[in-house]
């Protein structure tokens, strides 16, 4: 396996700094952000003067803007801007990333997400409500007819799976058991307690099929990678994870009929990286929802179309699984810093620094990034080897 | 300050110019839906121009209301105060015959449990505040 693709391992992630996560109150998402940039810096044992591209993805609060740059006191700037791909955004930002570094444009791109928008007493649903805008026109009737937020979206996409393929409310109970056995051996996720299928059958439904527990956190925190070229990132402090493979797709609506966005995304980044999905030992995957993983799952050839649930089920994904997939818990148990969860968790396995939680074999890792109602779509190929 | 949810995913429609077509054929009893008049491409949400051709030539006209139920779910949680007391509410997403996705419910009381691929059909309802807004039963 292995690719000529200009872009496949010409770069890599050579900082990660990461802020508490979570319920962290009393701190701006500004003040997290600037957090995370600096100790990515100091992880990759790179001087403030010498970052010269920032990238930055503000999350449901919109906390954080252009000047962040300011914040951090980031004077040599060659290339700054801010994204929005929602889920998908951290893929975004480092594939941009990785082009720039690769093409010359800067030398180190600090790639940073932070959010803020619990508040103390508040509930995460309000807090995740809150900070949408509302609708005028036609649209505005939907609150009312019961479709508030991207929730009912999520479960009606997933009860259209389950009646066309037999997928179980087990098998999504399968998803947040398997996330949860990986939290419990991760000191920085939020949902640490045991959780067995009964005890996801037990948690309160949000909107059938889905109960709260196949639901994702909403977090506080920042998360930030830096991303530089291969050559540079060999003489940093840590070991670079290589960006193998990249690719974005976006579509308009799920449509059955036509190849979906994780199926275009995964194929192109795989074909980057030369491999297919037979070759990926780990995944981290964006579970906003249960469901979520079930159909990226399927989408990026783990599985036929309509078996990711039974391969949920057969305890694959969980600790001692064959495809260990979200070891740090996800969003659904760990942290919900969008995109940067899942990328986070591919660096820290493929450093080797996972602890208890600690795989294996962490040498081909594929990443999801899913936005919208399954409009926007990342997925990074990402390895501790700079080719197979 | 942030919003609450309250205040901005409000249950009560903010009817705009752009879609006052709609409103007042809903309070006819008739679903209405923009279609391109150059190359007859149903529009929903609603556009200022095809996404299909680009043409600006947009014409709202009197759908069908008949469809089929791409989806379903029941929602049982809701912050809406305008909810209270009123769920599960049967939420339904309606592939309408003119070939758009149409999100909704069934009609109040209705404890029909549908499925993927039922047709289904439109009728109104009215909001606390009064305005009328599609909501679809299962056709037998």
């Amino acid at each position: 396996m292995s690719s000529n693709h200009p872009l496949a391992g010409s770069s890599a992630i050579s900082g990660l700094g990461m802020t508490e996560l979570g319920r962290v109150y009393g701190r701006s998402a500004t003040d997290l952000a600037v957090d995370a940039v600096l100790r990515a810096l100091a992880d990759a044992g790179i001087a403030k003067d010498e970052l010269d591209g920032l990238l930055l993805n503000a999350g449901i609060s919109q906390g954080i803007d252009l000047s962040l740059a300011q914040a951090i006191g980031l004077r040599g700037l060659a290339l700054q801007t801010q994204m929005n791909g929602f889920g998908s955004s951290a893929g975004q930002m480092v594939g941009y990333a990785a082009m720039a570094v690769n093409a010359g444009l800067a030398k180190h791109v600090a790639c940073v997400f932070a959010d803020a928008p619990l508040v103390p007493g508040a509930r995460a649903g309000q807090a995740y409500g809150g900070a949408r805008p509302g609708r005028r026109g036609m649209m505005s009737i939907l609150p009312a007819l019961g479709f508030a937020g991207p929730i009912p979206y999520y479960a009606l996409h997933a009860q259209r799976h389950m009646d066309l393929y037999g997928t179980t409310q087990a098998q999504l109970g399968a998803i947040a058991v398997s996330s949860r056995g990986w939290a419990q051996k991760n000191p920085l996720a939020t949902m640490r307690e045991p959780l067995d299928l009964a005890g996801y059958h037990a948690s309160p439904w949000i909107v059938e099929p889905f109960h709260v527990l196949d639901c994702c956190l909403v977090s506080n925190g920042a998360i930030c990678v830096i991303v530089s070229s291969a050559e540079r990132a060999r003489d940093l402090a840590r070991p670079p994870v290589y960006v193998r493979g990249l690719a974005q797709a976006h579509q308009l609506e799920w449509d059955d009929a036509a190849p979906s966005l994780a199926q275009r995304s995964s194929a192109a980044a795989f074909a980057m990286a030369g491999c297919t999905a037979s070759d990926v030992t780990l995944c981290e995957l964006y579970d906003c929802y249960t469901f979520t993983v079930i159909t990226t799952l399927e989408d990026y050839g783990f599985c036929k179309r309509g078996e990711g649930g039974a391969l949920a089920e057969s305890g694959a994904l969980a600790p001692g699984g064959k495809l260990p997939t979200n070891t740090g818990g996800g969003m659904l148990s760990g942290y919900y810093m969008w995109g940067m969860t899942p990328i986070s968790e591919a660096v820290i396995q493929a450093r080797r620094d996972g602890g208890a939680r600690q795989v294996t074999n962490p040498d081909l890792i594929a990443v999801s990034g899913n936005g919208g109602i399954f409009n926007y779509h990342a997925t990074l190929v990402l390895s501790p080897h700079a080719r197979s | 300050m942030t919003p609450t949810l309250a205040e901005t995913a409000r249950a009560t429609p903010l009817v705009d110019e752009r879609s006052l077509p709609f409103f007042e054929a809903a309070e006819r009893g008739v679903l209405a839906l923009q279609r391109c008049e150059a190359c007859r491409t149903f529009l929903h949400p609603v556009r200022g121009r095809c996404t299909s051709c680009g043409d600006t030539r947009i014409a709202w006209v009197d759908a069908s209301g008949r469809g089929r139920v791409w989806s379903h779910g029941r929602l049982r949680r809701s912050y809406l105060p305008e909810h209270e007391g009123v769920l599960p509410l049967a939420l339904v997403l309606v592939e309408l015959d003119e070939g758009v996705r149409f999100a909704s419910r069934l009609a109040s009381g209705d404890d029909t449990l549908v499925r993927t691929g039922d047709r289904v059909a439109v009728v109104f309802e009215r909001l606390a505040d009064g305005t009328p807004v599609p909501v679809f039963r299962r056709e037998v």
